[in-house]
């Protein structure tokens, strides 16, 4: 492609730019709200998916007894637990202790227990594992060589509700997909009818670039660049607006809560680009079609 | 160079604007279309630069068939016939220099090339202090000659005028038709649609006349 092809088109979708300005001004605003849907979308799964992971990572145990152990046989087993990669003891809760807290919980109905003649409720020790040092085979092979301890009745973990919060995870991913879905149409719509303007504002222009002999290509390269333009721009703007969005929210979280544990993380530099990327294609489709529809008039 | 064979061509449901049409013009030839308004002049121009397709018959231009050809090739094709419209179609937002320049742009020749041959051609047509102007600031015969500096600037073997003189008073309908005989003299095979009788009176050229869509 020549110097002169690049110069032209370059001029040209910058002129359609700027003699339309009024619509591409709403078409990029309206864009942008529709990216930045998106975008917020993005992010807040991102987030989800960034604390469940923290979360998940970490794994409460719960370790049963036949009987009340005796302390040295305890500190025996907190030995060796401690000496697993990611291990650390939570706390020991003793027959009474469990009897305790299951008062506490029945509240005015406490008195049910009353009638019992001895404690039911089984001691235990709660540990927490740390997937991340552990790896994902642990929680199956400690819990296998606990339970071959014989004071040791039963070893329960926690994987429960992580795979709830997984499931509400895949549900917020197709809760994505189709408002993604239904918003990369609107984009879509916003910028065909954007394009089909400039088109329509160069009927004539075009009319006489054929007639001189020029390529539909040549016709249409100028119309795919702005329509590419218009939604990169979409596109930045909504990122920009994401992008202020979270810091003031970043300033209040850390002023009202000061939540350490619960960082707020932006989209990261792969996940802009993809975005900008995105809706660079977007835009090129839009025009594509809409020229798609000119040209068979 | 132009071959038509039995050429017919309708708009809707009206009456024909082109019956049986049969048309050869050779390499070199300077030929008038006449015939009254409303006649299929601009029609059958329009056929030639594949600006319309025909109903039924056959059209070659410079040995190409227009039923069949592909958008490319007729894209090239039309860069060596050069038009000179009857309402000139130039692009008003452009200026002169502009207007011209788009008929070496569309074939991606360098800036610098263009500039030159632009200017030359400007020259050649008078309009050389014209170049910065829009064409609304332009005369109708000004405008003119911008359209015909636009149709001559490829060389083209072909050219087509339609009217070329309908707007224009006597001493400038002399001076078009002057250039058209010198750009004829260079080689081009030349064609006038003109319904002016004015213009024919003279000529010892070759004149074809349609009647009602029909040739007489
Ligand atoms: N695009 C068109 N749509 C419908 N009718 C047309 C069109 N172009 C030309 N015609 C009709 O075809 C006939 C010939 O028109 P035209 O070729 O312009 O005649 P001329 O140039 O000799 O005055 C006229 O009756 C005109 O109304
Ligand atoms: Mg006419």
């Amino acid at each position: 492609m020549s110097i002169t092809f690049l110069r032209y088109f370059a001029r040209q979708a910058m002129a359609n730019i700027f003699n339309n300005r009024l619509v591409h001004l709403i078409g990029v605003g309206t864009m942008a709200i529709a990216f930045l849907i998106f975008d917020a979308f993005v992010l807040i799964f991102l987030n989800l998916n960034y604390w469940t992971e923290e979360r998940g990572k970490l794994l409460t145990m719960s370790i049963y007894f036949k009987a009340e152990p005796e302390r040295i046989v305890l500190e025996d087993i907190k030995k060796e637990l401690l000496g697993f990669p990611g291990v650390t003891i939570k706390g020991f809760i003793s027959k009474d202790d469990a009897m305790e807290s299951l008062r506490r919980q029945l509240g005015d109905k406490a008195g049910l227990l009353d009638g019992l003649r001895e404690n039911p409720l089984p001691a235990s020790l709660e540990i927490v594992l740390s997937r991340d040092k552990s790896g994902d085979s642990t929680p199956y092979q400690l819990k296998r060589r606990l339970e071959g301890i014989d004071i040791v009745d039963e070893v329960q973990y926690s994987q429960e509700w992580i795979k709830r919060f997984e499931a509400f995870m895949e549900a917020i991913k197709i809760v994505g997909i189709v408002v993604g879905g239904l918003l990369f149409l609107a984009a879509l719509f916003i910028i065909i009818n954007t394009i089909k303007l400039t088109i329509y504002s160069r009927k004539d222009e075009i009319e006489i670039l054929k007639l001189v002999g020029a390529t539909n290509r040549f016709v249409k390269i100028p119309f795919l660049i702005e329509g590419s333009i218009q939604g990169f721009l979409g596109g930045s703007v909504a990122l920009l607006m994401l992008f202020l969005a979270y810091i003031v929210v970043m300033s209040r979280v850390d002023l009202r809560i000061g939540f350490a544990s619960l960082d707020i993380i932006f989209l990261p530099t792969h996940f802009i680009l993809f975005l900008l990327l995105m809706s660079i294609i977007i835009g090129f489709i839009g025009s594509t079609i809409s020229l798609g529809r000119f040209f068979r008039i | 160079m132009i071959q038509l064979f039995h050429v017919y061509k309708s708009f809707g449901s009206k009456n024909p604007a082109l019956i049986d049409v049969s048309l050869t013009v050779k390499k070199g030839e300077f030929v008038f279309i006449t015939g009254p308004s409303g006649a299929g002049k601009t029609t059958l121009l329009k056929i030639i630069f594949c600006a319309e397709k025909v109903t039924s018959g056959q059209a070659l231009v410079n040995g190409r068939n227009l039923n069949r050809i592909k958008d490319r090739e007729l894209a090239f094709l039309r860069r060596r016939v050069g038009v000179v419209f009857q309402d000139f179609k130039l692009l008003p937002r452009r200026n002169v220099f502009e207007n011209v320049a788009l008929a070496l742009e569309i074939a991606g020749l360098p800036f610098s090339m263009i500039r030159k041959k632009v200017h030359q051609t400007l020259r050649y047509l008078g309009l050389a202090n014209k170049e910065g102007y829009y064409p609304p600031q332009l005369s109708g015969g000004e405008q003119q000659r911008v359209a015909v500096a636009r149709a001559i600037i490829n060389n083209p073997l072909i050219l087509l005028a339609d009217e070329p003189t309908g707007n224009l008073d006597p001493d400038l309908t002399m001076e078009i038709m002057a250039l058209l005989r010198q750009i004829h003299i260079r080689g081009t095979t030349v064609i006038v649609a003109t319904h002016s009788q004015e213009l024919l009176r003279d000529t010892r050229r070759r004149i074809v006349t349609l009647s009602k869509g029909r040739i007489v």
